[in-house]
């Protein structure tokens, strides 16, 4: 794990000059273009299937061409959000919360761990760096049951804290953040910071946090689908489904033993409503990836 | 000074509570085993005790875990290369000015990334079964004959093939995201000496973006030596998948159907010994050549 | 989260603030064990968990709820079979975090009452409720001995369904014997090779148990103060071998039930025959809602003609967790859930289940399943073929020899080879076996 710790690459995004419209070297490309349209076909593609999936009954579901699509959509967000009072629209709800909640706690832990290894030098941080990154190391479908046992003895098991509070800690966050703290924080701004007798936390909050703001975005990112995704520690750690996440709660309509019919229509009605507040969370965080292509730059 | 300290304490706090901790209980328990006595049903008739390292010693000769390591590595060679392959191929892509539709592409190839296992694994079941599939439908009009990619000797591919969909997005948006950290005036030159986007992409771009592509490459393989959702998921719809088809499926199995987790915890403890090899021993390999330019 | 020294940035108070919000609606909202202790002291209502996966068990329990109004029971509604036993036993290892009340189906109480995880509940019921239930399922739920773990919810006794359609078109007579079955099986698929009489599925465990218990088979066995193994008998083997035999044919399919694919062959009949439980018509209504009237139930066919019998798949029983300190008013609950006439109404209405209350059943089963109103003596027939069911006992390691059945099966359907059907018995056999002697259970 050393090389971990080697300095990341010096910055220039700081000192960067204009950047604008130089990167446009000539022509629209057929061949890059068909090449990325292609990739996003193959992407879509079983997305595309939920689409066309959801729109179909039961038995049209099983019954008719994969992609040719139906008019039950309707029907079937109905049916499901008629389910025992509406329970899917409050899973949907605690994944907003577990996974909004926990993203952002995340993402202020881990700039924050990543900054203060980025930018200070002090005994013993190498040590910590490398131990805080060996959490990788060890799978979560292993942790789950101990990170039970222990939530158990302070009696958190069976509540929202039980999911919120292990899914804050992200080594691969702080890892990330690290590196961009390294590259879009000038050690020369925070030392003339220092100079000028700004506090420690006043640098980081107004200097730091909006230089470092693109990659602060995409560790929420990463941190807020791995959060929405995560299935083993919510499953274990709660009983009372109306503090389940959509993973879990899915997963129960699908796995309802031998004598019951998995309920197909609702799942994937389910999974694509599921998905739609992901992809206009991150359209929304493009956004902040092109103010980082502006920043700094009279964009073209 | 004690500011660094400051701004690491959550992180330290949140990492002892709920990471190191449970690793260390693991640790404990992995030394551990549970003797029952009798007919095992009445109270008090299961017993705590030390077990050594008898756990490690089943688990490092049975011959299920030592096929699901085989299969992992089979697994990882195809799923790495392809993965990071394309992840920077479309980043490439989008990082150039000459290619149209990337906003609409950057969210359509990351949006698998969104899509729990759960769910991918029922899309992927209706688009691989020949019966509800509609590739098995064109194929079997057009008359060819088209081996089900679920049989034993191609099942490896069907589960490659969702890790591939599901993680090239995220890989890809990391390097993109390296990508865009390069001033421009690093390549305008080579631009105005008329070197082609594919030679500055290669002598420029690939060098400065090399430590992002060795951190993807070292968290891909952490990750594939974890694979576990994408086979686990699969698992209902064929005979093909075994519950041991990989080391991780082996610690489920014990853990979470036979309800032994001192077997359990001493085969993830392999794991992670191993997956710390590897990472360490890949780093250590490439170190002098992915830094020589940082310098 | 307070620990950090000279920062204190003001979006940390305001993720604090989000959080502490967020989770104290969540713990106030959530009952805890403790907070019913707390109102049982205070003499006022008692507040029972239920973790269950029967569909619309929260309407059943409606009907408690209404009528007592001191002993509330809440449904937490879970995924079926394995993992709702995987997180009570974690809950029960920690100790806390388990319900009042628990749904298992009866191969799981072994290994729960082995983990301690279920109390007995012999004095806090009346001792008549075993006259209530058949002898086998009575027994399922006090494993043969004094102790009572559980009280019975319904059963799954096996009945061979199949589509009249296509048993008319073909000119097929319903097979009666396993050598009938073998033949209607070959002449079918002959004369129309899309289609089977059924699959061979490796990844039901439950479905082949029951298969093996018709033949007679009983895999698990207290002999004195120690456990036997035989699932390596003489009828589970001849079992394998006959199911061998026609998949190495090819007239039999090898592919898993309950996947997308059988559910399409469900509808589109290519599946033109299926063994299953009493429970199929929900199965049947979810899955090819539009096949409704092109099916019937038979008896199983039979091993010997003379001696009609059938196996069990599926069926639960409702218990009282080690865990709960209301075991009283949940014996209560239970024991109502499942024998009160208007309780066991409810859950055939809702639930959809067959219910194992014997003074219950008449009444409840006035009418056959929806699904099924072609065949006006559905429950008539149903109730007939129960009574034949044979005694199966389960040990305590259920969870091994049916994962082993996934393995050893899931290799032998694929390999399509008579020979690796009983090789896998054998493995099966081995596996459970020496499971036992590990973990240091007496074993004979």
């Amino acid at each position: 794990m050393t090389v971990m710790t080697a300095p990341p690459r010096p910055s220039q995004r700081a000192t960067r000059p204009v950047r604008a419209g130089s990167r446009a070297a000539g022509r629209p490309s057929a061949t890059s273009t068909l090449i990325l349209l292609l990739g996003a076909a193959y992407c879509l593609l079983p997305v595309a299937w939920v689409l066309v999936a959801s729109s179909k009954s039961a038995s049209e579901l099983f019954s008719t061409f994969t992609f040719a699509p139906s008019t039950h959509l309707v029907e079937n967000v109905t049916t499901l959000s008629g389910y025992r009072g509406g329970l899917f629209w409050r899973w949907m709800a605690n994944t907003a919360l577990y996974a909004g909640v926990g993203g952002l706690a995340s993402v202020l832990v881990s700039g924050m761990a990543g900054y203060g290894l980025a930018k200070f030098r002090f005994a013993g941080k190498k040590a910590i760096f490398n131990v805080l990154l060996a959490g990788v190391l060890v799978p979560g479908v292993v942790l789950a049951i101990p990170q039970y046992l222990l939530l158990a003895k302070v009696g958190l098991t069976n509540t929202y804290w039980a999911v919120l509070l292990p899914s804050i800690i992200s080594p691969y966050g702080i890892y990330l953040a690290r590196i961009y703290a390294a590259a879009a924080v000038p050690d020369d701004v925070v030392e003339a910071a220092r100079t000028d007798g700004a506090r420690e936390g006043r640098i980081f909050r107004s200097i730091a946090v909006p230089m470092m703001l693109p990659g602060l975005v995409t560790v929420f990112l990463f941190q807020f689908v791995a959060i929405w995704n995560n299935f083993m520690l919510p499953y274990i750690m709660l009983g009372d489904d109306k503090l389940f996440p959509i993973t879990v709660g899915l997963s129960g309509l699908l796995n309802q033993g031998a004598s019951q019919p998995a309920m197909y229509t609702s799942v994937i009605t389910g999974a694509l409503l599921s998905v739609i507040p992901l992809i206009a969370l991150f359209l929304t965080l493009q956004r902040y990836w092109q103010v980082d292509l502006a920043a700094g730059a009279v964009k073209a | 000074m004690l500011a660094p300290y400051g701004f690491l304490a959550p992180a330290a706090v949140l990492f002892a509570a709920f990471l190191a901790l449970p690793i260390g209980y693991a640790a404990y328990l992995s030394l551990r085993t549970v003797k029952v006595s009798g007919l095992g049903l009445g109270k008090g008739s299961r017993r705590e005790i030390w077990a050594g390292l008898d756990n490690y010693a089943r688990s490092l000769s049975d011959p299920e875990f030592l096929g699901s390591v085989g299969r992992v590595g089979l697994y990882g060679l195809i799923v790495v290369p392809t993965m990071l392959g394309l992840a920077l191929l479309f980043a490439l892509l989008l990082d150039s000015r000459r290619t149209r539709g990337r906003n609409f592409s950057r969210v359509a190839i990351f949006l698998p990334y969104a899509v729990p296992a759960v769910i991918s694994s029922l899309l992927w079941g209706f688009l691989y079964l020949p019966a509800v599939s509609p590739f098995y439908y064109v194929f079997q009009h057009a008359g060819w004959d088209v081996p089900t990619i679920m049989s034993s000797r191609l099942v490896v591919f069907a589960v490659a093939n969702i890790a591939v969909w599901g993680g090239t997005g995220f890989n890809m948006v990391v390097i993109y995201t390296a990508l865009k950290a390069i001033p421009t005036e690093l390549y305008e030159a080579a631009t105005i000496d008329g070197a082609s986007e594919l030679a500055i992409a290669w002598r420029i771009k690939i060098p400065i973006v090399m430590p992002a592509l060795i951190m993807t490459f070292v968290f891909s393989m952490i990750a594939t030596l974890q694979v576990f959702a994408e086979p686990v998921t699969l698992k209902p719809l064929t005979n093909t998948i075994s519950s041991t088809w990989t080391p991780l499926m082996k610690v489920y199995r014990d853990a979470f159907t036979r309800d032994d987790l001192y077997s359990a915890a001493a085969t993830s403890v392999v794991i992670a010994a191993a997956t710390f090899i590897l990472s360490f021993g890949f780093l250590r390999l490439v170190q002098n050549r992915a830094f020589s330019q940082e310098k | 989260m307070r620990l950090h020294t000279g920062t204190r940035a003001a979006t940390i108070v305001a993720a604090t603030a989000l959080l502490a919000a967020a989770c104290s609606g969540g713990t106030s909202s959530s009952t805890t064990t403790d907070a019913a202790t707390t109102a049982a002291a205070a003499n006022e209502k008692v507040e029972l968990t239920f973790w269950t996966w029967a569909p619309n068990m929260d309407k059943v329990v409606e009907g408690w709820n209404a009528a007592h109004p001191d002993i509330h029971v809440t449904v937490n509604k879970q995924d079926g079979g394995d993992p709702a036993v995987t997180k009570l036993l974690t809950a029960i290892k920690a100790g806390s975090g388990a319900p009042d009340i628990m749904q298992a189906e009866y191969q799981k109480i072994p290994t729960l009452v082995s983990a301690d995880a279920l109390a007995d509940i012999k004095g806090d019921i009346d001792p008549g409720l075993a006259k209530q239930f058949p002898d086998g399922v009575w027994n399922a739920v006090t494993l043969g001995g004094d102790s009572v773990y559980a009280v019975p919810q319904d059963s799954g006794p096996m009945e061979f369904y199949y589509r009249t359609d296509v048993f008319d078109q073909l000119g097929l007579t319903v097979p009666t014997t396993w050598a009938e079955f073998a033949d209607v099986a070959a002449k079918l698929h002959t004369a129309d090779p899309t289609k089977y009489l059924g699959t061979f599925s490796a990844a039901d465990a439950g479905w082949f148990t029951g298969l093996a218990q018709q033949a007679g088979a009983s895999w698990w066995g207290i002999d004195g103060n120690a456990w036997s193994v035989s699932i390596n008998d003489a009828a589970t083997l001849k079992v394998a071998d006959y199911w061998g035999g026609l998949v190495e044919s090819g007239v039999i399919d090898n592919k898993p039930m309950y996947t997308p694919e059988w559910n399409a062959a469900l509808n589109n009949g290519t599946q033109v025959g299926w063994l299953s439980a009493v429970w199929a018509p929900g199965v049947l209504a979810g899955n090819a809602a539009d096949t409704a009237g092109k099916w019937k139930m038979a008896p199983m066919p039979q091993w010997d003609a003379a001696k009609p019998s059938t196996g069990n798949w599926g069926g639960s029983a409702v218990a009282v967790t080690s865990q709960s300190k209301h075991a009283k008013e949940s014996a209560q609950f239970i024991t109502w859930l499942n024998t009160d006439q208007k309780a066991v109404t409810s859950l055939v209405k809702e639930a959809g289940i067959y219910p194992a209350n014997i003074p219950a059943q008449t009444e409840a089963l006035a009418s056959p399943p929806a699904f099924f109103s072609n065949q006006p003596d559905f429950y008539t027939l149903a109730g007939k073929i129960a009574q034949t069911a044979g005694s199966f006992t389960f040990g305590p390691n259920v969870n091994v020899a049916y994962s082993a059945y996934n393995d050893e099966f899931g290799k032998a359907a694929e390999a399509k080879s008579k020979a690796a059907f009983t090789a896998a018995v054998q493995s099966m056999q081995k596996i459970t076996i020496e499971d036992l002697k590990t973990s240091g259970f007496s074993v004979k």
